[in-house]
């Protein structure tokens, strides 16, 4: 049996044959897209595909009310631009994992990853949206493994049943809380069309007292949390919560040891199948221009660590920088969406984390979808190299060679007009 | 090996003891005559919300108490009068040898034993202590436990399902906007208000505790200074109060006094609450139509980065104090009541959440399969309630500043004086965080 370093070998060594092959590593963006052929590099850990729709409802979710779903809507359009596209047919979907459909996911949004370093290393499949309550099925069942006959014509197995029984599945948990322990950070442009910077969002339940409720930006529509319509890129709370102490939990009994008795029983790979989060939208509540004297220094602070969004303001990349240093003091809230659908937008996200994006998870002809600036240049070039990495050598930046280095942050470069 | 005394009874035989007892009836007091030799043993208990818990503590008690040669009395205590009687007591250094306060007694520290011998002689069979024990009952600054706790209740949110479906939210509220966003729906539409307790009584003294804590309003700073209005989420909190009261709210909400939430939401008058299910088994008894339509979900979703999270209406803690004239028989008697905790779970309709988790083993079997749950494993939502239920005095512990604060309701007085617009937010939170200072700076002298 091959160890992981082997198959990682194996990878990197198809990803050099084939950028030989190419005369050198091209980024794709803005390149046309392509089915990968049959002689494509065998993977042991596949791109992302959607689910089928029975795994949807095995999971407590109608599929007819994922909006935008990749594999029937926005096959063009935000993420993808020029001649991308968000996904393709691919056949093999349904053989590397029965519970997905044949529809490849081409589309690779970047985030933050909510451990507090703040690095550029976590990548997901923005595969929908939901808008309402609704969508969380009430009742359905279906019968798995059955058996009436078998082989011998005598083997009998009446099979286990998949249930939403009162919208709570066999766990007795409701995909709705399960998915409430798992928060996504989308940062909407606060700055409006004619330079104003808007203090709050348009939707009445979520105004702020920090600021005055107009002027706003709107959350309205599904598209608000669309790249282009971000200030900065996501951020995501995957790592929250696993029961097994994965995410560094202290799931010890010992009081010595854990310092906390209120962790959540979910883990984001283990329950959340369809890698689903709630949006918590987040915003500054001060203008920039203008942030007064005590949010002053603490942007400024944040600003020079991070670097800004495209409203100007800093961008975030940690629960502590928003939570402790932003919302705190007064220069910053948070705030979701109505369950009830009266908001508009999207309330929650179906965008499953890819759980390693390395060897073989990035497909050659995946993209990147991050937050760029106005010349084009990417706000967090650390995305870009770390995709860049994974797509072709099958491992994140830091985990190349000296040499392998320079021609990722060449191809980077490649990708950043000059200014 | 050590002869066993012939009137010594085991652990098992206690539990079996403890079960047969169960039908014996209700005996508050137990006013025999005592033989010369006989010991005595008294105790304080608070006045369980299910009546029939309390006959059952009785004759459990009374059965321990023949097991031991021990003329048990025991004096139940409405709650609300809870902290007036051991103040009583610790003032006077006379009393009851066991204290059983519904809330971590932090302040009385100093009149109790170290209880950490009653947690080390449950361990062997119990395992380690609990972390909402170790943070509810644990002194940092002596290093030593005030008191005992065995079980705690969870504070989930009751909701009017019938009615929250017609504000297009049959699965609930689920997080605190929606709960003001369906709550206005609602008493705008239908003339239901919101119902959450507002006032200066134990579930509004939670309801708002758990409010500020889910908004990252916390109280103290882990010295124990006050940490409130040292940043914005105090005064954010009020004004999200403020709107959720003007929204969705009636006046009754500053007005209830013990038990009168759940008393309007069993009448219909209200859409939502947040406490312990006894409002529901209350409902389960009286009208079995109206518990089916009150459902349970988690507690709402916090802000601020704090996630799901609700404080325990109750922490049952047990204390012996240094004065107590029966000291050995009251240790023995709190150690072996958590043998009897399965029992008391099922005595207490499953409002008595064991703080061990062995001492009920099979407590999500019980909860998916209530027998009176309508829908069917409506109570199944209540499984993972410890992982969402830290210790009063989070993010801390219990400490005796923090266990004043909560029993002076300064809390509720706060957030009534801005509902009542008698204060605004602003100087309602400078005016409290000066107290909650006042409170920490005191408890520091006396340490």
């Amino acid at each position: 049996m091959s160890t992981i370093r082997e198959q990682n070998s194996l990878v990197v060594f198809v990803a050099l044959a084939a950028m030989t092959l190419i005369g050198g590593i091209l980024p794709n963006s803005g390149r046309a897209q392509s089915t990968p052929s049959s002689s494509s590099p065998p993977s042991f850990n596949p791109p992302p595909c959607d689910y089928n729709d029975t795994f949807y409802q095995d999971n407590g979710l109608d599929p007819t009310q994922v909006i935008g779903r990749f594999g029937t809507a926005r096959l063009t359009g935000p993420p993808a631009t020029g001649n991308q596209v968000n996904w393709v047919a691919d056949s093999t979907c349904s053989q590397r994992d029965p519970d997905r459909r044949n529809f490849r996911i081409l589309a690779t949004t970047a985030g933050y990853p909510d451990d507090g370093t703040g690095t550029a290393t976590d990548f997901i499949s923005l595969l929908g949206f939901l808008t309402n309550q609704t969508a969380f099925e009430t009742t359905y069942s279906r019968t798995v493994g059955a058996i009436n006959g078998g082989l011998d014509g005598d083997q009998q197995n009446a099979g286990e049943v998949i249930s939403i029984v009162n919208s709570a599945n066999p766990r007795s948990i409701t995909m709705q809380t399960l998915v409430s322990n798992f928060e996504a950070y989308p940062a909407v442009k606060q700055r409006l069309a004619n330079g104003q910077i808007a203090l709050n969002p348009c939707q009445a339940d979520m105004v702020s007292p920090l600021a005055p409720a107009t002027p706003c930006f709107d959350l309205s529509a599904v598209s608000a949390v669309f790249t282009p319509n971000l200030r900065q890129d996501w951020r995501f709370a995957s790592n929250r919560n696993a029961m097994d102490g994965s995410d560094n939990n202290c799931i010890n009994n010992d009081p010595t040891i854990c310092g906390s008795n209120n962790d959540s029983p979910f883990g984001y790979f283990c329950d959340d199948l369809l890698g689903m989060w709630i949006n918590t939208f987040f915003w500054y509540t001060v203008d920039p221009a203008n942030p007064g004297a005590t949010c002053g220094p603490i942007l400024t602070a944040l600003g020079k660590k991070n670097g800004l969004t495209l409203d100007g303001t800093p961008i975030v990349k940690t629960a502590d920088e928003l939570n402790n240093q932003l919302e705190a003091n007064g220069c910053g809230a948070e705030g979701k969406l109505a369950f009830d659908g009266t908001d508009g937008g999207a309330v929650w996200d179906v965008c499953p984390a890819i759980p390693d994006p390395r060897a073989g998870a990035i497909a050659h002809d995946a993209f990147l979808d991050q937050v760029h600036k106005a010349n084009g240049a990417p706000q967090n070039v650390g995305f870009t190299l770390n995709f860049l990495s994974l797509q072709h050598f099958g491992v994140f930046f830091n985990e190349l060679t000296a040499a392998q280095q320079n021609q990722i942050s060449s191809a980077a470069n490649a990708t950043t007009p000059a200014t | 090996m050590a002869k066993r005394d012939p009137r010594a009874v085991s652990r098992r035989e206690f539990s079996k003891l403890a079960v047969s007892a169960a039908a014996a009836g209700p005996f508050l007091v137990f006013a025999r005559r005592a033989r010369a030799s006989q010991k005595t043993l008294k105790i304080a208990k608070w006045s369980h919300f299910v009546p029939q818990y309390d006959a059952w503590f009785a004759a459990v008690a009374k059965e321990w108490g023949q097991r031991h040669d021990t003329l048990v009395t025991i004096d139940a205590i409405p709650v609300e009068q809870i902290g007036a009687a051991a103040a009583r007591e610790t003032g006077t250094r006379k009393g009851h040898d066991v204290f059983i306060f519904p809330w971590p007694p932090a302040q009385y520290y100093r009149h109790a034993i170290d209880h950490a011998e009653i947690y080390q002689q449950v361990a062997a069979k119990f395992g380690a202590i609990p972390q909402i024990a170790y943070r509810s009952t644990f002194n940092l600054k002596n290093r030593r436990y005030f008191a005992f706790t065995d079980f705690w209740t969870p504070s989930p949110v009751h909701f009017r399902q019938d009615y929250w479906a017609k504000a297009g939210l049959p699965l609930g509220p689920g997080h605190y906007g929606s709960l003001r966003g369906g709550g206005k729906h609602l008493r705008d539409e239908f003339g239901v208000p919101c119902g959450l307790a507002f006032s200066g009584t134990l579930e509004g003294n939670v309801t708002l505790h758990t409010i500020l804590f889910a908004s990252h309003a916390w109280l103290l700073d882990p010295n124990g200074d006050a940490l409130f209005n040292k940043n914005v989420f105090g005064v954010v909190a009020l004004k999200y109060l403020q709107a959720l009261y003007r929204d969705s709210g009636t006046p009754d909400q500053l007005t209830w006094g013990p038990g009168d939430s759940a008393r309007a939401m069993l009448a219909g008058k209200t859409s939502c609450a947040m406490g312990a299910i006894s409002l529901l088994r209350a409902a389960e008894k009286t009208d079995a139509s109206l518990a089916g339509k009150i459902w349970l979900q988690p507690p709402l979703l916090g802000s601020n980065g704090m996630g799901v999270t609700a404080l325990p209406h109750i922490t049952n803690c047990s204390v012996v104090w240094q004065f107590a004239e029966n000291q050995a028989g009251a240790k023995q008697f709190v150690a072996d009541m958590l043998e009897t905790s399965r029992e008391g779970y099922a005595k207490s309709l499953g409002f008595n959440f064991p703080t061990y988790p062995k001492a009920v083993p099979d407590l999500i079997v019980q909860l998916t399969k209530d027998p009176q749950a309508n829908p069917p494993g409506k109570y199944s939502v209540l499984k993972d309630a410890l992982h969402w239920t830290p210790n009063l005095g989070v993010p801390g512990f219990a400490t005796p500043a923090f266990m004043e604060i909560f029993n002076s309701f300064l809390i509720p007085k706060m957030v009534q004086s801005v509902l009542k617009g008698q204060s605004s937010p602003e100087n309602a939170a400078a005016a409290a965080a000066a107290e909650m200072q006042q409170i920490a700076d005191k408890w520091k002298q006396i340490a």
